[in-house]
């Protein structure tokens, strides 16, 4: 991992800035695939096999890992340096308030991220390389294993935990990848914080809403 | 106006070897319209005549234009009041009784030299490498010879107001130099004075940066909070626009 030490401190974070983005972007149209299961077993079903049919899908599938973990690597490297800053630690330290943008989310991102590091690989354990039940036509009934596993308590309160985590990071990432991104004017400022929380809580709240749905509707919809 | 007391928890460290620790000490018969340096002299007063080392710490201008001065009050550098040095925070911000701790600087760029007193000649080396525009001034040019918009003046300003004093770093929890580099570099690249050096001056500063051990800026905004000039984080935003423009436009 030599490659985000090699980049300066602005460098780091553009980096966290472009990755976390595109990470966004990842999770705003999974999100939309994932509201299919509202329609419908064809629809939902089809989608899944179209998008998976589809050669490109490896080379997606790759830059997405790469982004996913140049994102992590660089956080990591960002997060050691930063905490080798400060090696002995005030006695008394609070927020100073008045014109900060300090808040819980944005003191635990590595914390949040951490989570997400832990459920994105059991995640896709459980549905890309989970049981595949056959469908009509060769299609993989994904609908059927989306139902199943979201019957069990256990799983839709970890994956409910996960993604309120998912939109603390975002709470705070939205916008913080803008400024590292140089965007930052008095005008369009408070409108994009905005935007981010907002964001944030669309998201998680969509991905929340899936099981949630199916669980309390008895593992069918 | 009635006297007050206040029960300080001062750091106390006898050299940069030494170990610190925090004193407990209670200053008795303070003026609500001391500035706290002023308490502290009165405190150090005290101390010499109980034949006790006085607390070292840094000020100069006492008037808040300096940047010499600064502690930790309470966690939040500077003290409770915004846009205030610590030379021009008055005790009438305090409430009579009030348990106040008093820490220096902290980070690992800020070596502890004596009690309060850090060493900020890491922020001195980060202007060394490029926070400067290399030409013969001669004399006094004209007024408005060189023409500069009025926003932009404002802007460069803003920044310049800047002293130098390290709050932004001790509030950081990265201890990120970021607001202090960012003013700098700002500041020149605003103007058209500074466009000369205008890429090699950024990348040449956030590199020192980096070398002095300074952290990565979290955007979190504690440092403008913290600010004795109020300086945005807008500031750290040019900075990294800087940083692209000067990495695809310099070779």
């Amino acid at each position: 991992m030599s490659f985000p030490k090699n980049l300066t401190s602005v460098g780091k974070k553009i980096l966290m800035g472009l990755t976390g983005l595109a990470l966004i972007g990842f999770l705003c149209a999974h999100l939309a695939g994932n509201l299919l299961v509202f329609i419908g077993p064809g629809t939902f079903n089809e989608y899944s096999h179209k998008l998976t049919a589809n050669p490109l899908i490896y080379v997606a599938e790759l830059g997405l890992l790469a982004i996913f973990l140049g994102h992590l690597a660089t956080g990591i490297a960002l997060t050691l340096r930063n905490r080798a800053a400060r090696p002995t630690p005030y006695h008394v330290k609070r927020s100073a308030g008045h014109t900060t943008r300090k808040s819980l989310a944005s003191a635990t991102m590595i914390v949040s991220g951490a989570i997400v590091l832990v459920f994105v690989p059991l995640h896709l354990w459980t549905f890309k390389f989970g049981k595949s039940y056959g469908a009509e036509g060769g299609v993989r009934d994904l609908y059927r294993l989306v139902m199943e596993v979201f019957s069990s308590p256990g799983y839709v309160l970890w994956y409910l935990v996960a993604m309120v985590f998912v939109g603390f990071h975002l709470w705070h990432g939205f916008s913080s990848a803008f400024q590292s991104l140089g965007a930052e004017h008095p005008r369009w400022d408070p409108l994009l914080r905005s935007f981010g929380w907002f964001l944030s809580v669309l998201i998680a709240g969509g991905f929340i809403a899936v099981p949630v749905v199916i669980f309390f509707a008895g593992g069918k919809l | 106006m009635a006297k007050m007391t206040l029960n300080l928890v001062v750091w106390r460290q006898a050299d940069a070897n030494a170990a610190g620790r925090m004193v407990e000490y209670v200053v008795r018969d303070a003026s609500p319209d001391m500035s706290f340096l002023e308490m502290l002299d009165v405190l150090n007063e005290d101390l010499i005549k109980r034949g006790e080392e006085p607390i070292a710490f840094d000020s100069d201008c006492r008037e808040g234009i300096c940047g010499s001065c600064g502690v930790v009050i309470d966690g939040v550098p500077h003290g409770p009041e915004p846009g205030t040095t610590v030379c021009q925070l008055h005790l009438r911000h305090f409430r009579d009784g009030e348990t106040v701790a008093v820490e220096p600087w902290r980070a690992a760029s800020f070596p502890v030299q004596k009690d309060l007193v850090v060493d900020r000649s890491a922020l001195d080396r980060i202007m060394a490498a490029g926070g400067y525009v290399s030409f013969n001034a001669g004399g006094a040019p004209d007024g408005n010879a060189v023409p500069i918009s009025k926003s932009k003046a404002d802007a460069a300003f803003d920044v310049a107001a800047c002293i130098g004093c390290g709050a932004c770093v001790a509030a950081c929890k990265n201890a990120s130099a970021a607001l202090f580099t960012a003013a700098k570099i700002s500041h020149l690249a605003l103007l058209p004075q500074g466009a000369a050096e205008r890429e090699q001056r950024v990348l040449r500063m956030v590199a020192q940066h980096d070398k002095e051990g300074f952290g990565a800026c979290s955007n979190e905004g504690e440092c403008q909070a913290v600010c004795p000039k109020e300086i945005s984080i807008a500031a750290i935003a040019r900075m990294h626009r800087e940083v692209m423009h000067a990495t695809v436009c310099s070779r």
